[in-house]
């Protein structure tokens, strides 16, 4: 009986090891096709699921010129060096990297140094050792976001903000991009809510706090979609007149379709980096050489009632 | 520590002991043949030297886990410990001091903070569950405040000699091994060795034959929180950076590797060697998925049941 279970045991760790997802690239030898390797940040949150359906499905479009491979890291450095390392050892022709932290520098350099093209997506790291980055711009969102609360509230009315992580670059730019805007603005009052972390969930429980203390405000900046989801779901429970509510990223149905529902005024698109990266990567592979510009940003775009049709048709890999 | 057999036809109670006296490496062989069979990548010199670089943080992790599991114990508070030594370290380089002078600080800051653990744990007569659970909450807390919620960049390359390759191998893997002849040698060859895992077996039995309990348990600690700092210095010098939301979570890979390696979380079985084992098996288990393009969500449930196949394979001549 015991060795029953011992052999099927065995046949599970053999089995673990040589299951593959479909469309795997076989490894033999004598494999023409160039590997175009790509080392995800995270692969949990809905922006970074979106990123992952984009970026293969713009991969798959390349299918005959090269073979296309990713992993992701969990949001651990160490674990993100870890996989580059590994990518490594199988010789890609082009490195994609979208960085967990700055700390994968020397790895990414590495890979740069041995004569691998190396297209950095959404965040970059110091020094210049790479061949491009390619990702949004979160100062130019939060300038957007503030500019449209503005002329919604005509110039005049307080915007509670809520933060998300706190000290993390996109947190920062956010806030930066809209305080800009607020500050010329004189007739309108900031209150700095608290770091949500990016989450529903304690959006909802800062919101539901707030509201208790009975502070007036006219708007509601949100770092980001879910967190103005959490705040509207605590005003709607506590039976507040409707504010506006603004938020960041549009890659969720679910912010779309709060947005059409009157719920949630506008957000803006946090634009996804992965299919200019693989399209960066198929021209350097045909020897175009690198792009121009060494940053190439992409543009956002403001989703509301008007457009949230056209948004949802524009973008199917929402999540 | 005799093992009881049952009693089933000799030959193969005799199979089972050998299996279960060679612990995990009945396993690692299993997956190297695997690996020899179907990924020719693996067994380059590039490769092997990959797997070692990542063996060595959670192999070391590991070993001084071992210490901690033999004596019935269990340390939760690893991997904050890490991060905080790892942002402490990061600014004594950033701030010009030596490597040495650094490296020594940083373990006599490791020994002392699991020194202070065991004592705790010695004396009030707490659970190392939840001894540790504290020490993890608030061990993360300091690392954030130490920090300012920052990562610490810009340390220069002081660290680089913890990143050459010596001797064919490189300096991660000499330490791990090191650490891992010191740990085996301790274990197997001292008073102290035997009463750790005198106490593991029975606590109650030695306190009454004499061994002192409270400091055997304080020192286990103290090699591990030891061993942490080891780790913590590699970490530093892999990333380059400090970081105070490193090691999240590595607590949970070196009792992984432990156990894979024949530690009984009940204490009092396991051996420094076997976690070598353990640790070697799921680094490699972890780059042969990568290198066999195994989707990382899927190599997650995969790993998990490989490694509870393998803990299997080891128990069946126990019992």
């Amino acid at each position: 009986m015991k060795w029953m279970i011992g052999a099927l045991a065995a046949l599970v760790v053999i089995g673990g090891c040589g299951s593959k997802p479909e469309g795997g690239t076989p490894t033999a030898a004598g494999e023409a096709k160039p590997l175009v390797a790509f080392a995800q940040a995270n692969s949990q949150d809905p922006w970074r699921q979106v990123f992952d359906k984009e970026i293969q499905a713009e991969a798959a479009k390349h299918g005959d010129e090269f073979a296309y491979e990713q992993q992701s890291a969990e949001d651990d450095p160490n674990k993100q060096i870890s996989v580059i390392d590994t990518l490594l050892v199988k010789t890609p022709k082009v490195l994609l990297v979208s960085p967990v932290k700055e700390s994968v520098q020397q790895t990414v350099e590495k890979a740069y140094d041995a004569g691998i093209p190396v297209i950095l997506l959404d965040r970059g790291i110091p020094g210049d050792k790479y061949t491009c980055l390619i990702g949004g711009d979160n100062v130019e969102i939060g300038r957007k976001a503030g500019e449209y609360l503005v002329e919604r509230l005509g110039g005049k009315g307080t915007v509670l903000m809520i933060q998300g992580l706190g000290g993390a670059s996109a947190t920062l730019e956010r806030a930066q991009g809209a305080m800009e805007v607020f500050k010329k603005n004189p007739g309108i009052t900031v209150i700095e809510g608290d770091d949500c972390k990016y989450q529903r969930k304690a959006a909802r429980d800062y919101m539901d706090t707030f509201l208790q203390s009975g502070r007036a405000f006219d708007a509601v900046y949100c770092h980001n979609d879910e967190m103005a989801i959490g705040a509207y779901l605590a005003m709607e429970a506590a039976g507040t007149p409707k504010k506006i509510i603004v938020g960041v990223d549009g890659c969720q149905k679910e912010i779309v379709q709060y947005i059409l529902d009157g719920k949630v005024d506008a957000t803006f698109k946090y634009p996804i980096p992965g299919p200019e990266g693989i399209r960066v990567a198929a021209s350097l592979l045909k020897g175009e050489g690198p792009p121009a510009d060494k940053k190439i940003v992409l543009p956002t775009e403001i989703v509301t009632k008007e457009n949230a049709d056209a948004y949802l048709k524009a973008n199917p890999n929402l999540f | 520590m005799a093992e009881v057999t049952d009693g089933g036809p000799g030959g193969w109670s005799g199979v089972a002991r050998t299996a279960q006296r060679y612990q995990g490496v009945l396993s690692l062989v299993l997956l190297l043949v695997f690996a020899y069979a179907f990924e020719p990548l693996f067994f380059t010199p590039n490769n092997l030297r990959n797997v070692l670089n990542q063996v060595a943080i959670p192999g070391v992790l590991a070993v001084g886990m071992t210490f901690v599991i033999l004596t019935g114990g269990i340390d939760l508070s690893a991997g904050s410990l890490l991060g905080l030594l790892n942002c402490i370290a990061a600014t004594w380089m950033r701030d010009g001091m030596s490597l040495e002078a650094t490296g020594a600080y940083i373990l006599v800051l490791g020994l002392g903070v699991g020194a202070l653990s065991g004592l705790t744990i010695g004396v009030t007569r707490m659970q190392p569950f939840v001894v540790t659970l504290a020490a993890m909450v608030s061990l993360r807390g300091i690392a954030y405040v130490y920090t300012d919620s920052k990562n610490i960049s810009g340390i220069g390359d002081g660290l680089a000699p913890l990143q050459q390759t010596q001797a064919a191998l490189p300096v991660p893997a000499w330490i791990l091994i090191t650490v891992t002849g010191l740990a085996a040698l301790i274990l197997a060859r001292t008073v102290f060795g035997r009463n750790v895992y005198a106490i593991g077996g029975n606590e109650e039995a030695s306190r009454l034959a004499g061994v002192a309990v409270t400091r055997t348990r304080m020192g286990a600690y103290a090699i591990n929180g030891f061993c942490v700092a080891v780790a913590a210095l590699l970490f530093t010098a892999r990333g380059n950076n400090g970081d105070p939301a490193a090691g999240l979570g590595y607590e949970l890979d070196a009792i992984a590797a432990a156990v894979v390696g024949g530690c009984a979380l009940l204490g009092g079985v396991g051996n420094a060697l076997g976690t070598f084992v353990g640790a070697l098996f799921i680094s490699s288990l972890t780059v042969l998925l990568i290198l066999q393009n195994v989707n990382d969500k899927v190599a997650m449930g995969w790993k998990g049941l490989i490694i509870l196949v393998a803990v299997y394979l080891q128990n069946l001549g126990r019992k």
